[in-house]
């Protein structure tokens, strides 16, 4: 097999030394220790102190209705629809990393898929609250499924928020399976080496008895290059499904055909900056810095450049059809983004969205981690206003002048979006403390010890 | 340099089947690549393998550039026995050309795609890629039927050429900033330009790669593919729009350039399987193309056949969905009476059938089957390019010998280019450092 | 993983269950595995931190059934998907939506997309684990100390003594051959109680009733009948107390909500005294003259042109012959109880009141509605204005025509 080149980011390990144990060590012992490191308590008590206000925001708005909220006619959409789409979207790094670097046979995706699958999972649950949340009549959610009810009536599924349901619903159920498929090998690490009969049980009723065996692994092979291969498709419909609950609509500045491949690369595009948002911390306090390397974030970096173009020929082709299109609306819409009464948001998107990941394109900014981490942050702030100025400038100008309205956020709009983050890093770093942070076995199987210098028969 | 260490010694000056001449006793010359040895083989990476084509490219020349002359002339000569003016035959010119343009494009996209990520397993198909790539100077003479009558104010394809009737028309005269004769031909200057530019390097350091093998051309290479995807991803997307969507001046839609995107790397996978078949069937890259690559080529035909359904299908459904009539009459002439047969054929012929045909893992390791679903997908390809040109001035499918023809005549060229920019040259970059990889991997 | 075991014998040492080797590289648990596979055992294993690459080949791993089972899943869920859909929207309770097709198969495309994946993906999983057998709680190997480096950095490989081809001495030498880095017996394992646990399975029995209550509780709700309101807890304006019309009002002696004005009670606006301008009545009889409230002017006659043209001609056609599109379309249907619009030119019109033909307009008349709620009153007055002109226009005769246009005729 090709030795290690220096396209292969491990750095060789010396002669003699275990680099299978050295791994197995390096991340088991995270979950391992009798207390996380200090860094972690300080941030777990904010985000818990951000966990509980989200909550109770939540309960307010519950227990007083939608009026809690800016949403107003003709602004109906507004922070919830916003925030949904920025936590869904995300959501979708975790899956191209694990399943679609996977099948372009990306071997460095295995220092950080694990995490970054994990925090899919967490955003599709800050996702999926907000479509709860803002119903108006949360308690009744269970009218969109296509349970028989009081009334014989269906869900409508000719709706784009029905296909909605489902998507988001079946992206959840298939990233938690592919996390957990993933981990099963590495449960089985934690079970072996456990102290403790509680370790050892807990780890054990997850690991189902997994011990390695070759021809398990080989279904497990194929079972996960299966999934990988649903996973790819399923992330791109997922948010094209989203955004074709603004795409099918007549609005302007909603209903244009690019819609599905901009979204989902726009998703990837943030998605990859949040990863890269976590990778730095976790690293530097994990003490993961073997793993996780500046090769994976310069490579993240790079992912960065290319999405962050996509959604930029994005914005462009918009730009230009609405004026080509001829339709004084659309053309209408596109003027007054740029120069209404939410100049300041798009301008922001353009900054944040545009302009920012360009500094990447510069060796030493996008190998430094404190450059990474704060460009990866500026993202996600443009991604969010993204999504702001598509769903809240479109609607609060639309057809008719007598209709325009401000949107202003309300201070429960504030903390929502805020307190959602706390519920993402509460989840986040209780994943650090008690799971396999980082695959393993995957690890393993890529380094340059694991292959076999023989001919093959 | 390095010297074939089997060559010299087997080489006794008899003949050879087929390889070129090169001896290896003499001076190297500056400029030779590897001599092959007396089978006509060149020591590569551990192995020896024929890699030039050699007398076959300049048989093959002959009878594709032979083919295009006669094919196009026929097809021009029934063009001109419409007694329109060949406003019929442009049409179905437009649509072979659609496909020409999706397979040269398409191969100037894949090249640059593999210099931005530095794959390794498509190192050794690369070649192929640059040589197709490099067809863009002839594509751009060819365009010339489409061009001609806009710069004459002829509305035989697009009716914005026509002066008068775009001041009397209120929609077109807002969209003459842009679709006016003198614009569109500085644009289309700059396209086959700009692509011929790129398609020159990249093949030109491929090829000093070859000789010299020097460490900083890989790295030159990387370097400016993110500028020239960036370049490419807008002339693509205008190209599209300026040949293919203005010919309905009133419709538009913001993904028309990915939809022409999909078509095009569907376009560059088909070609290069088929070419790499063909070149292994002339007993050329025996060993150096494995099934490896061919499932790898496949599982990109695979995805992609998927990704034209996802565009299609997203493109059509907004619309539909909608209801929009300025934006719904484009579909509604393209499903009324026989179109909606075609349109039927586009959903299960180019995605259901080839997503189903193309699944297995085996048919994308077997060369027959592979060789069929290429050609079919090609097909394909020109069925969609027809269904969305044709239905302008045709209110039933009515397929012309002078459009099949055209076509003809179009791909044949391109085959011409192709061959005859192979010449007597390497089929693999053979001093490129990630071939041995690119040689070895296996698939999952 | 295929591992039965022999029943326990209850006396005498544990018999030997299988010979383990372990072995420091993927390098050497290649070759080990050839020898093994073309040594022609068929029941062995070899257990790995991570999946060796080559280690199918060199095992003799045949391709697992796995894909066709998820294909088979995903066609599943597609055509679930599919059936849903149509029953439920097409078929079951059908409704129109935005003009969409029942079956609008263009927008069931997503959701048949994402069952198909659904269906496919957990499939994936839960076949996966059961033809690898799955969850595996005990196994004799667990016994055997250096085993657990298995899921760590070591490699192993393990001939069961059920292999027919085994043997204690031959097969431990085959092994040493390899050069493992040891060599262990594995016996039978006599700690581990074959029966599942107690506690298990009355925690699956007792989660399986419970699973079921739910759906006992909707299917009470759902056939018996109770007299108690929802369980509204978020009570929002949902009951306001105040009294609907057509409801119970006890205030009142009729109790009902709904009251009627006392007589005599008129709206602001509404005092219509001009019996002349809104009835048409001028001294009890028909008026004959337009009221003074009413301004007959030029203004006035196109305004009644105009308005003629939108209210009356359907039926009384634009001549006012009683030929409108109505009238000729009730007469091709031959409707036997269709009475035909008058000719509002003949002469027992032209001679009618005004206010009699005020009074027709705003009360109808046999078929012709009341067209008092839809024409405001000068309106009204308007338009007989303008079919007097009509009429008088209809029974023009020569003296009428100046000198010059007699000639034209």
């Amino acid at each position: 097999m090709a030795a290690a080149t220096d396209l292969n980011p491990f750095v060789p390990a010396p002669a003699g030394d275990n680099a299978f144990a050295r791994i197995t060590d390096n991340v088991s012992r995270i979950a391992e220790a009798e207390r996380p490191p200090r860094a972690w308590y300080i941030a777990f008590g904010v985000a818990l102190t951000m966990l509980t206000v989200f909550l109770g925001a939540i309960g307010w708005l519950v227990w007083n209705g939608i009026g809690v909220w800016g949403n107003q006619i003709p602004v109906a959409w507004a922070f919830d629809i916003v925030n949904f789409v920025f936590w869904i979207g995300i959501g979708h790094a975790g899956t191209l990393i694990s399943a679609i670097l996977f099948l372009l046979r990306q071997s460095w995706r295995t220092a950080i898929n694990r995490f970054a699958e994990a925090m899919t999972i967490f955003a599709v649950i800050c996702a999926g609250i907000f479509p709860g949340i803002h119903i108006g009549r949360p308690w009744l959610p269970y009218y969109m499924m296509p349970i028989p009810n009081q009334m014989d009536m269906w869900p409508q599924f000719r709706s784009p928020l029905e296909w909605d349901i489902f998507a988001v619903s079946t992206y959840a159920t298939i990233s938690i399976v592919f996390w957990y498929m993933g981990m099963i090998p590495d449960f089985a690490t934690f079970r072996d080496r456990a102290t403790t009969f509680w370790r050892r049980f807990a780890y054990g009723i997850v690991a189902m008895g997994w011990r390695g065996s070759s021809r398990q692994w080989h279904r497990y092979e194929r079972a996960y290059l299966l999934l990988a291969a649903l996973a790819t498709p399923l992330v791109l419909s997922v948010h094209s499904v989203v955004s074709f609950d603004f795409a099918t609509a007549q609005l302007p500045g909603w209903h244009t055909t690019i819609f599905p491949p901009y979204f989902v690369a726009g998703a990837i595009f943030g998605g990859f900056a949040m990863v890269v948002l976590l990778a730095v911390p976790a690293r530097q306090f994990f003490g993961l810095k073997r793993i996780i390397q500046i090769k994976h974030l310069e490579l993240m970096n790079k992912v960065l450049i290319a999405t962050g173009l996509l959604v930029g020929y994005a914005y462009g082709m918009e730009f230009f059809v609405a004026w080509y299109s001829g339709n004084s609306y659309e053309g209408f819409t596109f003027i007054n983004r740029a120069f209404g009464q939410y100049y300041w948001a798009y301008w922001t998107m353009i900054t944040c969205n545009v302009l920012a990941p360009q500094l990447h394109w510069f060796k030493k900014i996008r190998t430094s981690p404190l450059a990474t981490l704060l460009i990866g942050m500026v993202i996600n702030v443009g991604m969010w206003f993204e999504r702001f100025v598509i769903i809240s400038t479109s609607l609060a100008r639309d057809f008719l002048p007598s209709s325009w309205n401000y949107y202003i956020p309300t201070t429960i709009d504030y903390l929502t979006l805020g307190g959602s983050f706390g519920l993402f890093f509460t989840l986040f770093l209780l994943f650090c403390r008690y799971l396999p942070m980082v695959a393993m076995a995957e690890v393993k199987s890529i380094h340059p010890s694991a292959h076999a210098h023989a001919e093959h028969h | 340099m390095a010297t074939a260490k089997k060559g010299p010694t087997k080489k006794t000056g008899s003949a050879k089947k087929g390889g070129s001449e090169a001896t290896p006793d003499s001076q190297p010359k500056p400029s030779a690549s590897v001599p092959e040895d007396a089978a006509g083989k060149v020591e590569i990476a551990g192995f020896s393998d024929k890699i030039r084509l050699g007398s076959e490219g300049g048989a093959l020349f002959a009878k594709a550039a032979g083919l295009a002359v006669i094919a196009l002339g026929a097809s021009v000569a029934l063009g001109a026995s419409q007694g329109d003016g060949f406003k019929r035959w442009s049409h179905g010119y437009l649509v072979g050309y659609a496909v020409a343009l999706a397979i040269t494009a398409g191969s100037l996209f894949w090249v640059i795609l593999q210099n931005l990520v530095n794959a390794r397993w498509s190192v050794a198909v690369r070649r192929m890629g640059e040589l197709f790539a490099a067809n863009m100077p002839l594509l751009g003479v060819l365009s010339l039927p489409l061009v001609l009558p806009v710069m004459t104010g002829s509305p035989l394809i697009y009716e914005w050429a026509d002066k008068a009737k775009v001041a009397s028309d209120h929609l077109l005269h807002h969209k003459s900033g842009y679709l006016n004769a003198n614009f569109f031909l500085v644009r289309m200057l700059f396209y086959f330009g700009f692509w011929t530019v790129l398609a020159r390097f990249y093949l030109g350091s491929s090829r000093r790669q070859d000789e010299t093998g020097g460490p900083e051309i890989v790295p030159s290479m990387n370097r400016i593919s993110g500028p020239a995807m960036i370049g490419f991803a807008l002339t693509l997307t205008f190209c599209a729009v300026d040949l293919i969507m203005s010919v309905d001046a009133r419709w538009f839609s913001t993904m028309f350039g990915v939809y022409f995107f999909a078509s095009c790397v569907l376009s560059v996978h088909a070609t290069l399987i088929l070419s790499l078949l063909w070149v292994q069937k002339k007993g050329r890259l025996a060993k150096s193309i494995t099934a490896e690559h061919y499932h790898d080529l496949g599982k990109m035909l695979f995805a992609f056949v998927i990704f034209w359904a996802y565009v299609a299908f997203s493109q059509f459904m907004l619309i539909w969905y909608s209801n929009i009539p300025e934006e719904t009459a484009w579909f509604k002439v393209r499903f009324a009476g026989g179109w909606g047969n075609v349109a039927w054929t586009l959903v299960f012929g180019h995605f259901v059938v080839p997503f189903f045909g193309l699944l297995s893992r085996h048919i994308k390791r077997s060369r027959p089957a592979l060789a069929f679903w290429c050609f079919y997908m090609l097909a394909m390809v020109y069925i969609d390019m027809y269904w969305l040109v044709l239905p302008s001035i045709e209110v039933e499918p009515n397929v012309q010998a002078m459009d099949i023809l055209a076509a003809l005549g179009l791909l044949s060229a391109l085959v011409a280019g192709a061959a005859r920019e192979a010449g007597k040259k390497n089929l693999i970059p053979t001093k490129d450092p990630r071939l041995s990889q690119s040689l070895a991997f296996e698939n999952i | 993983m295929s591992d039965a075991h022999e029943p326990k014998t209850e006396t005498g040492p544990a018999p030997l269950h299988g010979i383990l080797a372990e072995y420091a590289t993927p390098t050497e648990i290649l070759a080990a595995s050839r020898k093994i596979r073309d040594a022609g055992f068929s029941r062995w294993d070899t257990y790995t931190p991570f999946p060796v690459h080559g280690i199918d080949k060199a095992m003799g791993i045949r391709m697992t059934i796995l894909p066709w089972i998820v294909l088979g899943a995903g066609l599943c869920g597609l055509a679930t998907a599919i059936l849903l859909q149509w029953w439920t929207n097409a078929y079951d309770y059908r409704w129109l939506v935005s003009g969409k097709p029942f079956w609008s198969i263009p927008a069931n495309v997503p959701i048949m997309f994402e069952l198909t994946v659904l269906f496919a993906g957990l499939t994936t999983l839960v076949a996966m684990l059961v033809l690898n057998n799955l969850p595996f709680p005990s196994h004799p190997l667990d016994h055997i100390r250096r085993f657990a480096r298995s899921t760590d950095d070591r490699f192993f490989l393990f001939v069961e003594a059920a292999d027919p081809k085994f043997d204690e001495d031959s097969t431990k030498t085959l092994l040493e051959g390899t050069h493992p880095h040891a060599i262990e017996n594995v016996l039978e394992d006599r700690k581990t109680s074959d029966a599942l646990p107690v506690g298990i399975i009355y925690g699956l029995v007792i989660m399986t009733v419970a699973s079921a209550v739910p759906f006992a509780l909707a299917a009470k709700a759902r056939y018996t009948l109770s007299r108690s309101p929802r369980i509204h807890i978020i009570q929002d304006m949902d009951a306001q107390p105040k009294y609907k019309a057509q409801r119970e009002n006890p205030v009142f002696s009729d109790g009902r909500s709904t009251r009627v004005p006392d007589a005599e009670t008129v709206a602001v606006g509404e005092l219509h005294e001009d019996d002349h301008f809104y009835r048409g009545k001028d001294n009890g009889a028909w008026a004959r003259t337009f009221p003074p409230a009413f301004r007959v002017d030029e203004v006035a006659m196109d305004r009644g042109q105009q308005r003629f043209g939108i209210y009356c001609t359907p039926c009384h056609g634009f001549g006012g012959e009683g030929n409108g599109m109505v009238a000729k379309r009730a007469e091709e249907l031959a409707q036997g109880t269709w009475t035909p619009p008058s000719n509002l030119t003949d002469a027992r019109i032209r001679n009618m009141p005004v206010g009699e033909l005020f009074n027709t307009i705003t009360n109808g008349i046999r078929n012709m509605p009341a067209y008092g709620p839809q024409i405001p009153t000068s309106d009204r007055w308007a338009i007989i204005l303008y079919l007097r002109a009509l009429e008088r226009a209809r029974a023009a005769t020569l003296a009428d025509l100046e000198p010059a246009e007699r000639t034209g005729l």
